[in-house]
C-alpha cells in the first residue's frame, strides 16, 4: 500500500485581490521507503504540496490518503493525531523551540503520545540524539548550536515518534554546501537502514541528485518524474 | 502537564524586558486595589467603632418589644432585677463591663424656651470608659460625683444657648403619668459622629433619672466588650444565658442601621472599583500579550506540526499569562501591604465625615480578604487579556504560521 496517495488535488487561495492556483489537479503516489525530492522554482507549488501531504494545510479539491486513510475531512484534532503518530517535519529554519534544550526539543513530540512512559521517552531521546551524533550536546539550547547541529536535532525530533514519513521543506537551504550534504547523507542513511520514507523539496541540483525519485513541479503542476535506482542516486552524489 | 508548565515558565522568562513591563502593570493594579480596599476598610471600621464607643456599645439587652412599643409605654418595658442581669452578663467571657441605662423623653427649659429631648439615665464613670469616641466640645464628662449634673448634645446646647455651668429644668412624665421637674447643672457638651443624635441627646446620672421618672427600673443593659470581633459569640452566649428571661439581645449593627447602609454603599463602590481596575489591567497588558503571541506564530506552528492539538497552544498561552499574573500579583501584594503600612504610619488627615463635625486621621488597613481579592484580580486580568490571542494562536493556519521565521 502506498504511504501517500495524492488524488487530483487543487489548492487555491486569495492573494490580495487575485486568486492564486498554487496546485492544479496534482496526483502523486509515494511508496514506503522512498527518498523523494520535489524540485522546482519558488512559487511552483512544492511547499504547498508538502504542507498538504503533511496535514498542515488542506486541499481545496481532491483527496489525500496517508497510509490508506483519507485525511481530507478530518478535524484539526484528528489531524494533529495523524501528525503526532505518523509524520515528522524538518524545516528550512530548523524551527526548534528556543527555550528547550536539544534533548527537550527531541522529547517534545513524544509528549503528545500519552502511552509512552517517562523512561521510554528518555530512552528514545538518547537513542536518536546519539544517531544524529549530538549526544554530547543534549543540554545545549538551540542558540548554542550551529546550523548543522540544529538541523540534526530537528531530524532526531522528526524521527523520535517513529514517524513513517518525514517531510522536509528545503532542509539544506540555510546550510553551507558541506553541512547540507552531511545532513542529506544522514537522512539517506536513515532511509536505507530504517526504511523511513523521506519527501523533501529543494531547488538545489546537488540535493536532487541524491534522491531516488525526483518530481519536477512548475506552476502548480507536476511537470515530469524521474525514477532512479538507489545505485545511480549514490553515484550521482557529489 | 509538568512539561507544559515548564515550557510556559521558560517562555515567560525568555522575554525578560517585556515580561517585566507586564509584571509592573499588574502589580500597579494590585497595589491600587489594596490601598483603596484598605482605606475603605478603615473608614467602615472607624465608623463602626465610633458608633459603638459613642452611643450603642457592642450589645444591648432590653425587654422583648421595647424597640417597637417602648416609646409609648416605657414603664411596661423595664428590665426585671437589673443587678442580677448585670451579674449574669458580666460572667460571659470577653464582656468587660455592663452598663445600665434608662431612656425617657422630656422637655428641657432654659428659662425662656423649651426643647424636646431624648434623655438617658447613665452610670457616669462606666459611660466615660465606653465613650472613648465622644468628643467633649465644652466642659467635662459627667462623673459619679455629679448627682444632678447633665451632659448635652452639641445641638441641644446650641438650640437653648447653654454653656457649662448653666442651670436648666428638665420636665418629664413619671411612669404613673404625673408631671415632674428637676433642675440640673450643665457640666459638659459632647459631639458624636451623628449630628441627629447630638441635636436631641441629654445624659443625666441614672439615680437622678430614676427619681425623675419615679421608678427605680432600667430599660437597657449595655455591654462593652474587649474586642469588637467577639460580638457575635457574646451575643450567642448572652442569648443562651438569658433564655429564661423575656429579653432580646441586639448587636451594634442592628442598633445602628446607618452603619449597615454605609457598608453596603462602600461595598458597592469597592466592587465597581475592582471591576474598573480589572478592566484597566486587562487593557494595559493585552497589547504586550498580543504582540508576544503574534511574534511567536512560527513557534506555535512548529508545535502543532509536531502533533500538538490546538487546545495545547491555547493552554500554553493562558498558562504563560497566569504565571505573569501570579508573579505580578505577588509583587503587588508585597508592595501594596508595605505601602499601606507606611501610609498608616503617617496617617491621612481627613475632613469631618457627613453628619459630623469632627475631623479624623485615616489609615490604610490590611486584611486577608483585600489582599486575596487584589491577588485574584492580578492573576485574572492577564488571563482574560490572553483569551483572544490564545484562541487566535491555537486556530491559526499552521502553514501560514510556519512561513514566519522562528
Amino acid at each position: 500500500m502506498a504511504i501517500v496517495k495524492v488524488e487530483k488535488v487543487g489548492k487555491r487561495y486569495p492573494l490580495g485581490e487575485q486568486v492564486v492556483d498554487a496546485l492544479r489537479d496534482v496526483s502523486l503516489t509515494i511508496d514506503p521507503g522512498a527518498f523523494l525530492a520535489i524540485a522546482g522554482p519558488s512559487g511552483s507549488g512544492k511547499s504547498t504540496l508538502l504542507n498538504i501531504i503533511g496535514c498542515i494545510d488542506s486541499p481545496s479539491t481532491g483527496h489525500v490518503f496517508i497510509e490508506g486513510q483519507d485525511v481530507s475531512g478530518k478535524t484539526p484534532d484528528q489531524l494533529a493525531d495523524v501528525r503526532a503518530r505518523t509524520l515528522g517535519f524538518i524545516f528550512q529554519n530548523f524551527n526548534l523551540l528556543p527555550v528547550l534544550s536539544a534533548r527537550e526539543n527531541v522529547e517534545y513530540p513524544l509528549l503528545q503520545l500519552p502511552e509512552l512512559s517517562r523512561a521510554e521517552r528518555r530512552e528514545r531521546v538518547a537513542h536518536y540524539l546519539d544517531m544524529v551524533g549530538l549526544a554530547r550536546f543534549a543540554e545545549h539550547r538551540p542558540n548554542q548550536l550551529s546550523g548543522g547541529q540544529r538541523q540534526r536535532v530537528a531530524i532526531a525530533r522528526a524521527l523520535a515518534t517513529h514517524s513513517r514519513l518525514v517531510l522536509a521543506d528545503e532542509p539544506t537551504a540555510n546550510l553551507d554546501r558541506e553541512t547540507g550534504r552531511s545532513i542529506l547523507e544522514l537522512m539517506q542513511s536513515i532511509n536505507s537502514k530504517a526504511g523511513t520514507t523521506f519527501v523533501f523539496s529543494t531547488h538545489d541540483s546537488h540535493v536532487m541528485a541524491m534522491a531516488d525519485r525526483l518530481v519536477h513541479m512548475e506552476d502548480g503542476c507536476i511537470l515530469r518524474q524521474e525514477e532512479r535506482s538507489a545505485q545511480s542516486a549514490e553515484e550521482a552524489a557529489p | 502537564m509538568r512539561e507544559l508548565l515548564q515550557l510556559a515558565a521558560r517562555n515567560v522568562l525568555r522575554q525578560r524586558g517585556r515580561s517585566l513591563m507586564t509584571l509592573f502593570a499588574i502589580a500597579f493594579g494590585v497595589v491600587a486595589l489594596i490601598l483603596a480596599g484598605g482605606f475603605i476598610k478603615d473608614t467602615v471600621d472607624e465608623l463602626g467603632e465610633s458608633m459603638i464607643h459613642s452611643q450603642s456599645g457592642h450589645l444591648q439587652v432590653n425587654r422583648a418589644g421595647y424597640r417597637e412599643q417602648g416609646a409609648r409605654e416605657p414603664a411596661a418595658y423595664l428590665l426585671a432585677e437589673p443587678e442580677a442581669l448585670r451579674a449574669q452578663l458580666q460572667a460571659i467571657p470577653a464582656v468587660e463591663e455592663v452598663l445600665l441605662r434608662n431612656v425617657f423623653t422630656g422637655l428641657l427649659n432654659n428659662g425662656r424656651t423649651d426643647w424636646a429631648i431624648i434623655g438617658e439615665g447613665v452610670e457616669p464613670a462606666a459611660e466615660a470608659r465606653l465613650g472613648t469616641y465622644i468628643n467633649i466640645s465644652a466642659g467635662r464628662q459627667l462623673t459619679d460625683s455629679d448627682p444632678f449634673g447633665m451632659m448635652l448634645g452639641a445641638g441641644v446646647a446650641q438650640a437653648l444657648n447653654l454653656q457649662p455651668g448653666d442651670w436648666v429644668d428638665l420636665l418629664t412624665n413619671t411612669t404613673e403619668g404625673a408631671v415632674n421637674v428637676l433642675e440640673f447643672e450643665v457640666v459638659g457638651i459632647f459631639q458624636t459622629f451623628s449630628k441627629d443624635y447630638d441635636a436631641r441627646a441629654v445624659r443625666i446620672p441614672l439615680p437622678a433619672a430614676q427619681e425623675l421618672l419615679g421608678d427605680p427600673g432600667v430599660h437597657l443593659a449595655v455591654l462593652r466588650l474587649a474586642r469588637t470581633e467577639a460580638t457575635a459569640a457574646v451575643q450567642q452566649a448572652a442569648q443562651a444565658t438569658l433564655a429564661e428571661r423575656d429579653v432580646e439581645v441586639l448587636d451594634w449593627r442592628r442598633l445602628n442601621p446607618f452603619y449597615e447602609q454605609t457598608v453596603a454603599l462602600y461595598q458597592q463602590q469597592f466592587g465597581f472599583l475592582v471591576l474598573v481596575i480589572l478592566l484597566m489591567v486587562t487593557l494595559s497588558v493585552g497589547n504586550s500579550i498580543n504582540m508576544n503571541v503574534y511574534e511567536r506564530a512560527a513557534e506555535f506552528g512548529t508545535m502543532q506540526a509536531c502533533g500538538a492539538p490546538q487546545r495545547q497552544i491555547f493552554r500554553l498561552v493562558l498558562l504563560e499569562s497566569a504565571f505573569l499574573g501570579a508573579a505580578g500579583a505577588v509583587l503587588g501584594v508585597v508592595l501594596g501591604n508595605g505601602l499601606a503600612l507606611a501610609i498608616s504610619a503617617v496617617g491621612i488627615p481627613m475632613p469631618p465625615p457627613p453628619n459630623s463635625d469632627i475631623a479624623y486621621i485615616a489609615l490604610v488597613r490590611l486584611a486577608w480578604w483585600i489582599s486575596g481579592l487584589a491577588f485574584a484580580v492580578g492573576v485574572l486580568a492577564p488571563v482574560i487579556a490572553a483569551l483572544r490571542p490564545a484562541r487566535r494562536a491555537a486556530r491559526a493556519d499552521i502553514a501560514e504560521s510556519l512561513r514566519q521565521a522562528v
